[in-house]
């Protein structure tokens, strides 16, 4: 096993090969990134509008309410199964890159939307109500008031879940999307051993990984104390 | 767009799912207790042990939390029979499933450990409670406190974590559903249904965990 182990280990890390794995992390780097900027932009909009209080409005809390709770509680891959097969059946010719990139999506703006309500709710209800006295609309209050104090409360859990994330792209495999996962499976069946090409990937993942991880520590050491003085 | 949907064709396969649905927290449940076992022991021992354990330690937590589960286990089922170790799919995915929930929920009792406090221990041996009566009155009840809601949280992450399985053939919940869409072509009809399941699977877990969080440890949780 040792010598089939030497005898290959030049051939993955060929000059091609390399650069297929390459462009395949990017891939995974490229969904992840989409999932965190998009995702984080749209439970901005799910919480300000749970947030909101007319009562014309109320439907639309609801429907709000009901999309994070229902895709906190989906498993990804049905996610993306679902996305998968809504496209394919409704005649849209989506390259499945976007395909991946929406679940993902999906996914991380119901987490997020969670991670964000819980920073926001972290500031004391008073101060919302001195800025809405003061005329701030709904908005504005969020800029000048909330977000200022939240952010500390958002960031650790919100870099957490980003880390999270990276991982869970993996799946995207499996509905052919080029990524790590898949270019693992793909020089597996170039006849290349498994424990070798998994491993490489595992190891790459690793790369990707751990000095975000080691940041999000980082974060949460300094905006932590912080935020226990100040309470 | 001219597709109409058709839940009736999905109603005779709602057993199927469910079955699905009891191997998945099947699933869940096995991973997350041996999970549990090598977390409070790995925990106990970089609380209590020498260096280089401590070190050994966290080179597994590390390396299993930035890696993805799904390639793990791919390791384990495509890489291990090449030395001759053939794992099927079911107890290659428990196998997975458990050393991920190992490092996570190391970590997670870690912070447990910290919290326990030397005076509360002080002032329970100056009380005269022996070292199980220590551990029993003073320690658990604190540490189950603290960990029930990210414990019970992880429990959550793993049961969707589940679906993973269907990838190699484990015929769980999202197994079934493939297999019955390759049946029926059903696709939109089969994976919504199966979403409903996996969200009332977790929200009974969720409930059930939060009542026993509340009433038995005292925790404080959300419920649902």
């Amino acid at each position: 096993m040792l010598e089939r182990l030497a005898e290959e280990l030049p051939q993955i890390f060929g000059y091609y090969n390399l650069i297929f794995l390459g462009k395949a992390a990017l891939a995974t780097l490229g969904l992840s990134a989409i999932g965190c900027i998009v995702g984080t932009l749209i439970a901005l909009v799910l919480v300000l509008v749970r947030m909101t209080e007319s009562r014309l409005l109320a439907p639309l809390r609801w429907l709000a309410i009901l999309f994070v709770e229902i895709f906190r509680r989906v498993p990804f891959l049905v996610t993306l199964m679902l996305v998968f097969f809504s496209f394919q059946l409704s005649g849209a010719d989506l390259p499945l890159f976007l395909v991946a990139a929406i679940s993902v999506t999906l996914i991380a703006s119901a987490f997020l939307a969670e991670i964000i309500r819980a920073g926001f709710e972290s500031v004391h209800r008073n101060q919302l109500d001195a800025a809405r006295a003061m005329n701030f609309g709904l908005i504005a209050s969020v800029r000048h008031v909330i977000l200022p104090q939240a952010w500390r409360v958002i960031l650790p859990p919100a870099f957490g879940f980003f880390v999270l994330f990276i991982k869970d792209t993996a799946l995207a495999s499996q509905i052919g999307v080029l990524e790590l996962t898949y270019a693992g499976k793909v020089l597996n069946n170039k006849g290349l051993s498994a424990g070798l090409v998994f491993g490489v990937v595992l190891v790459i993942y690793f790369a990707i990984s751990y000095p975000l991880s080691r940041l999000g520590a980082r974060l949460e050491d300094r905006l932590a104390p912080s935020r226990h003085s100040r309470a | 767009m001219d597709y109409t949907l058709q839940f009736g064709q999905v109603w005779p396969y709602l057993p199927r799912l469910l079955s699905g649905a009891g191997l998945a927290l099947q699933i869940a449940f096995l991973s997350f207790c041996g999970g549990l076992l090598i977390g409070t022991a790995l925990a106990a021992i970089k609380a209590f042990g020498p260096g280089w354990a401590r070190r050994l330690i966290n080179v597994y937590v590390v390396f299993f939390t930035n890696t993805p589960q799904l390639v793990q286990i791919y390791f384990l089922f495509f890489a291990l029979p090449d030395a001759g170790i053939l794992l099927s799919p079911y107890v290659a995915v428990l196998i997975g499933m458990t050393l991920n929930a190992g490092a996570y929920l190391t970590e997670i009792q870690r912070a447990g450990f910290e919290s326990r406090k030397q005076s509360e221990m002080e002032a329970a041996e100056v009380l005269g409670f022996s070292r199980l009566q220590q551990i029993r009155y003073v320690i658990l009840p604190h540490v189950a406190r603290v960990l029930f809601p990210p414990l019970s949280n992880h429990f959550i992450i793993m049961t969707l974590g589940t679906s993973m399985a269907a990838i190699f053939g484990v015929e769980e919940l999202t197994g079934q559903a493939l297999n019955i869409n390759a049946q029926t072509f059903r696709s939109i009809e089969v994976f919504s249904v199966t979403a409903l399941i996996y969200v009332a699977l977790t929200l009974l877990a969720s409930v059930a965990l939060g009542l026993i969080g509340k009433f038995a440890f005292r925790a404080k949780m959300r419920l649902a």
